[in-house]
């Protein structure tokens, strides 16, 4: 078994435990201490657009174009080394507002520091985001995915293509919003005429 | 299904006459193939036996379990969590009711978080007996399987007895456990504690010092550390790396940091050291089991109560005005979390199993995403298959520990 | 040759239809196409395992090659990405055949009633036995082939020689009279 390497042995401040959810994972809960939302609102002030704190969790939103070069800030600054790609996701806000339409999440841990952080930026149908494969080679199945799912075009990507659903799908992306739960119509088995009764064929499909 | 590149002689342009030169073969390997764990299919460019090229094709247990999860109400989706990773089910559960836990600021009962360490680790071995066994038939070892998964049942016994559900338990709820610990579980659970360290003797006198396991294993797959955080590996493919990351450890949850265990580290990263990692995280977990059994109080509460959160038990809603419009108003309507977004993080037996939900203040999660450990594992499977021979290919899939239910939710 | 009806049957000698010799020995032997689809597989699996033991109980055996199988048990959810590849299975397994379907989903869908997940394999092969549960126990699997060596026993050859359509045909009337039977559903 390997000792810890020297980069790993960087003392845990100790965490006052408050309440449940207080428990300092993702820093200091105030934005104005925050050490790495000071440095993003250093040195890009044009793309820094807000932190935000919720249940302890600081979310800091730039803009879409410069998502890549804050997620590279924030992985090789000396002190602050967010170095391990958590997640990368995104969140149809058709609901909740008129623009931009998604939200691309991305989750940052850092392993040496211990300490979590999530960036975020808003995208429009349409709209590209500069794809983070060159950063960290595990974003490439994960911004896959998301387009799979939502339609967010990731400019740089390598190789973006339907990864969860069928290659020939033509029904758009299920986690829009707008998508119907149940989609838009039953699987047909190619060769029968006359597929199978639906067993529980009381909920009828809307159209496209 | 074998394709050749090379399929007539009659037309050759340029390119064509390098790929008969070099020869290459595309394999299709599933999506029924015993030794893919379910539903995976592998595309394989081969030269001769190498792995030139390796590309996983997913997405055919795809059920959109997501987009279900944006379809109900909080209390009615712990189900479907079950059914995400089913070798682990609980743990699966622990995952998502923290996370909607830390979004409604509740916390459970003391003991009830003693009893959800318990059946996260008794999952946490099930799954790795389950991986163990699968693992070892496909490298060729018959027998192992045959005693992983005798064990295994006495796990299952186990949550049988406590939730009257053997593989998809649905047993933890927002708040803590609606079910009372039958009288007799601790002393099951003990039993087992007391079999288990044996029978992992067993399975390290059969795979451990065993030449054949060691030819196939040692030296196959090898991942560097930086390329494992640059992969964004989790759980034992990170350790056995040498990483030491364990979200039990480094962010403890529940009540980890009153427990005393260790997190063991490989040394170089290959198939090998992942196996001895994941014997050794059983040991581990046994010995947190026995901790928790001694920790854990009598009696008291299992669900929290002071909340409109959490269903309000039996006996007061039949005998308070408040707490019956209480359980009216949760049951119709269900409870509404307030307005934010949390990423609360567990460690799976497959690595880091992640809960995002953002929440709208409507009772139904405006998104709820799952970060699954092994769909972000598996994407490293080409960086490991490349110049690795085509047999290895299925030590490599085992060693990634995947769950097709999992990978694609 | 001389011999009296009494004296054969001294002989162990018995009279039978070649179908019922035949279907027998394949009552006895079916063996099933190592195919899991999801959680359903993992009982499978169990069922086959040591405690369950179904493989020996049964004279079962799990083979890894549809060429070489009687029986297919679909187990777990068959999504619309998976139901091609199942009806290919399906068609490359040699006649007789048989197909069980395991557990919720396979059956009607399951708790997925979603945009990705077919509702019932029987919408893309013909089923023979259904087996309820999410996931079925062991048990329940073991009554499903239960069943299903009753049904093998009645085996008809020469109705098979009729073609594959016509025993199709005959097997989605005994499914849609089980159905109607069963009542309108809710």
């Amino acid at each position: 078994m390997r000792a810890m390497t020297e980069e790993q042995q960087v003392p845990v401040p100790a965490v006052r435990k408050r309440e449940p959810w207080q428990t300092g994972y993702w820093g200091p809960t105030d934005p104005d201490e925050h050490p790495a939302v000071i440095a993003v609102r250093q040195r890009f002030p044009e793309a820094f657009e807000q932190a935000v704190n919720f249940r302890d969790e600081m979310t800091i939103r730039v803009k879409r174009e410069a998502l890549r070069e804050v997620v590279a800030f924030l992985r090789d600054h000396p002190e602050l080394r967010y170095n391990h790609l958590t997640d990368l996701t995104a969140v149809d806000m058709l609901n909740l507002r008129d623009e931009p339409r998604f939200d691309v999440v991305v989750q940052l841990y850092s392993i040496p520091r211990r300490q979590r952080l999530r960036v975020k930026c808003g995208v429009n149908d349409g709209e590209t985001v500069p794809s983070l494969v060159p950063l960290f080679a595990g974003a490439n199945w994960l911004e896959r995915e998301c387009y799979d799912m939502f339609g967010i075009v990731f400019e740089g990507h390598p190789d973006l293509r339907r990864i969860l659903l069928p290659d020939d799908w033509d029904e758009g992306h299920p986690l829009r919003k707008d998508y119907p739960l149940r989609g838009y119509r039953d699987y047909v088995q190619p060769g029968f005429e006359r597929p199978a009764p639906r067993v529980r064929g009381s909920l009828p499909r809307p159209r496209p | 299904m074998i394709d050749f590149t090379q399929p007539t002689p009659v037309l050759l342009s340029e390119e064509r006459q390098i790929t008969e030169t070099r020869r290459e073969l595309v394999l299709n390997m599933g999506p029924q193939h015993p030794s893919t764990h379910g539903v995976l299919r592998v595309r394989l460019t081969l030269e001769g036996e190498m792995v030139v090229a390796c590309d996983p094709v997913i997405g055919y247990l795809h059920r959109g379990v997501e987009k279900l999860g944006e379809s109900h109400r909080y209390a009615q989706i712990v189900p479907w969590t079950d059914r995400t990773d089913y070798v682990a089910a609980p743990s699966n559960n622990l995952g998502y009711v923290l996370a909607v836990e830390k979004l409604c600021g509740i916390e459970a009962p003391e003991r009830a978080q003693y009893w959800r360490m318990i059946m996260a680790e008794l999952a946490r071995i099930a799954s790795h007996l389950v991986w163990l066994g699968t693992h070892a038939l496909d490298i060729g070892a018959l027998s192992v399987s045959l005693y992983t998964f005798r064990d295994r049942e006495l796990i299952l016994d186990i949550f049988e007895r406590f939730c009257g559900a053997r593989l998809t338990t649905n047993m933890m709820e927002i708040g803590g456990f609606s079910r009372q610990i039958p009288p007799e579980l601790p002393e099951m659970v003990r039993d087992f504690c007391r079999y288990l360290p044996k029978a992992i003797r067993e399975y390290e006198d059969l795979l451990t010092e065993n030449p054949i396991w060691l030819a196939r294993t040692k030296g196959v797959g090898v991942v560097e550390p930086e390329v494992a955080i640059n992969y964004s590996l989790t759980g034992a493919c990170l350790r056995g790396s040498g990483v030491n990351y364990d979200v039990r450890k480094a962010m403890p949850y529940l009540l980890y940091d009153r427990i005393d265990f260790e997190v063991p580290l490989g040394t170089h990263g290959d198939v090998y050291d992942r196996y001895l990692v994941r014997v050794e995280e059983m040991r581990q977990s046994i010995r947190i089991i026995e901790q928790c059994l001694d920790q854990v109080p009598a009696d008291g509460p299992l669900m929290a109560y002071e909340s409109n959160y959490v269903i309000p038990p039996h006996e007061r809603v039949m005998t308070t005005a408040e707490d019956m419009q209480r359980h009216f108003i949760w049951v119709i309507k269900g409870f509404s979390p307030p307005k934010g977004e949390v990423y609360h993080a567990v460690e799976h037996s497959k690595g880091e199993l992640g809960y995002y939900i953002v929440s709208d203040g409507s009772p139904i999660p405006y998104r709820m995403r799952i970060r699954s450990p092994d769909f972000v594992n598996l994407q490293s499977l080409p960086y490991m298959a490349q110049g690795a021979m085509l047999a290895d290919v299925v030590a490599l899939i085992g060693t990634i520990d995947i769950v097709l239910g999992s990978v694609d939710r | 040759m001389g011999l009296t009806a009494e004296e054969q049957l001294q002989r162990n000698i018995f009279v039978t239809s070649v179908d019922w010799v035949f279907n027998w020995a394949r009552r006895s032997s079916l063996w099933w196409l190592q195919f899991g689809l999801a959680c359903c597989a993992i009982e499978m699996i169990s069922a086959a395992m040591p405690r369950f033991d179904l493989a020996e109980r049964f004279g079962m055996l799990y083979r890894a090659s549809p060429r070489q199988a009687d029986l297919m048990i679909v187990a777990g959810t068959v999504t619309k990405k998976m139901a091609p590849v199942v009806r290919q299975l399906y068609d490359q397994m040699a006649d007789p055949k048989w197909v069980i379907s395991m557990g919720s989903c396979a059956n009607v869908g399951g708790p997925f009633d979603t945009y990705a997940v077919v509702q019932g394999v029987d919408q893309v092969i013909p089923v023979d036995i259904y087996v309820p549960g999410c996931p079925p126990l062991p048990e329940a699997l073991y009554y499903g082939v239960l069943e299903l060596q009753n049904r093998v026993i009645r085996y008809d050859s020469i109705k098979k020689k009729h073609g594959a359509d016509a025993a199709e045909a005959d097997r989605q009337a005994q499914r849609e009279a089980a159905r109607a039977a069963l009542g309108p559903r809710r």
